[in-house]
């Protein structure tokens, strides 16, 4: 206990005090002068989507029969048994298959879609692709020409030569006063968002901070955006009825576009506010 | 002797100090704000902060306020000679999986004095297992599939070698 109130050892324990006191302090003024005290949150957003619905008041006879091929085109839509395959390539890091899809052969590698189908794998006469967590095996078909590995490794195309050969199904048509839409190409496009951008320019608009919606920079010409009626100079206000005043708003609409049966423009052309629709088949 | 030891203490004592009283949630609050400069923002359920390290949980990373990927736990480490960054279970949004890989079980930068210009990268995920290095010295990056996984999509960015698959970029 002597030792304790020793002169040197108190004034030992003084002087950490005073180091750690000063440290401290140290990193207090660096804390007050240089860092930020609050946290930074992203608010989610409240603003609630409004209902959408469509409905035709008007007895209008050219889309009534339209809507039917529409229900008879969803009834063999995302079947297993559209999809025929036609030759394997099965190397240890990859899987590439190509198939006959609608009367159009597409080659695809792990991980691609096809008709809401993802190719998972293959073996050596089947190709394993799944949907909603379950899998779906499709044997190779027997007039197959392609049947020997060596022939198909010819043909099988690089990765990146992959990416260029993906078409883009489906069309814009126009039946009467109604635009309609395949839904192979609205799928296209929302599974790749890159081709999105080679075909139309988009720019946000903003009011100081505030983002009022998006503008068409360009729109290339014979692209099925361009079969839309949109234009360049147009800002697009609402998609299917939800206000597209951030990029989470668009975003949203982006990751339902296959979910939708129509679809809902409203745009500002000039001073004029225009509200474009579409029908999905 | 006895001069060295009491050198050698002071030194520790002065290391552990700066480590005990370093503003660490207020660090990660400023780095929130600068990447909030770059519209990213991150939003975490809690923050745990511990002697040598912070603690995140449930991150929901923000880009232009779209919600694009989620962290279960994300873990600084720092003893200030050799930091790292941990992230486990890193799932990106369903409307990305054409572009990256669904999930990274775990990630780990790290960062030691012995190699002050190199950042270390180890990862495994539905993509496989990597390693690789940042050099910022050089401006490289270059990142080796030690295992490969479901890579489809971005196997576009990658090159083969003898050795495998890697991804090699200058910034």
């Amino acid at each position: 206990m002597k030792n304790l109130f020793k002169p040197e050892m108190l004034k030992a324990l003084i002087g950490i005090l005073t180091f750690l006191l000063v440290l401290k302090l140290l990193w207090f003024i660096v804390q007050i002068g240089w860092l930020s005290p609050l946290d930074i949150d992203q608010e989610e957003d409240q603003s609630s989507k409004s209902l959408y619905y469509r409905v035709k008041l008007t007895p209008n006879n050219i889309a009534a029969p339209q809507k039917a091929v529409s229900k008879a085109v969803k009834k063999i839509a995302g079947s297993i048994k559209e999809i025929k395959l036609l030759a394997i390539y099965n190397a240890s890091d990859i899987a590439v298959v190509t198939v006959e899809y609608r009367h159009k052969s597409k080659v695809l590698g792990s991980g691609d879609m096809i008709n809401g189908f993802t190719l998972e794998g293959a073996g050596s006469n089947f190709a394993m692709f799944s949907k909603s967590d379950k899998n779906y095996k499709v044997m190779l078909a027997k007039n197959s020409n392609a049947s020997s590995n060596t022939s198909m490794i010819k043909s099988v195309p690089t990765p990146k030569r992959k990416k260029t050969e993906k078409k883009v199904l489906g069309e814009v048509t126009n039946e009467g006063d109604i635009k309609i839409i395949d839904r192979s190409l609205l799928d296209h496009y929302a599974e790749n968002m890159d081709d999105i951008y080679k075909n139309i320019g988009i720019a946000e608009v903003k009011e100081g901070k505030d983002l009022k919606g998006f503008k068409i920079n360009f729109v290339r010409k014979d692209s099925p955006f361009a079969k839309l009626g949109i234009r360049r100079n147009d800002v697009i206000k609402s998609i299917n009825g939800q206000e597209i005043k951030s990029y989470n708003a668009a975003f949203g609409v982006y990751k339902n576009i296959k979910n939708v049966d129509n679809l809902s423009l409203v745009i500002m052309r000039g001073k004029e506010e225009m509200e474009l629709e579409y029908e999905i088949n | 002797m006895q001069m060295v030891k009491k050198s050698a203490l002071i030194i520790l004592a002065i290391w552990f100090s700066i480590l005990l009283f370093m503003p660490k949630t207020e660090l990660y609050y400023t780095l929130e704000k600068t990447l909030a400069n770059q519209d990213i923002k991150l939003n975490e359920k809690s923050i745990d902060e511990g002697l040598f390290s912070l603690t995140l949980k449930d991150v929901t990373i923000y880009v232009k306020g779209i919600a694009l990927a989620n962290i279960e736990e994300l873990d600084f480490f720092t003893v200030l000679f050799y930091s790292s960054l941990d992230v486990v279970n890193l799932q990106v949004d369903e409307a990305l999986h054409s572009k990256v890989p669904a999930l990274t079980k775990e990630a780990s930068f790290t960062h030691n004095l012995f190699s002050p210009l190199t950042l270390s990268v180890d990862a495994n995920g539905s993509f496989g297992i990597i390693e690789g290095e940042i050099k910022m010295l050089n401006k490289e990056v270059r990142i080796d599939f030690v295992k490969v996984g479901d890579m489809s999509m971005i196997q576009s960015y990658l090159t083969k070698d003898e050795k495998g698959w890697f991804y090699e970029k200058s910034f």
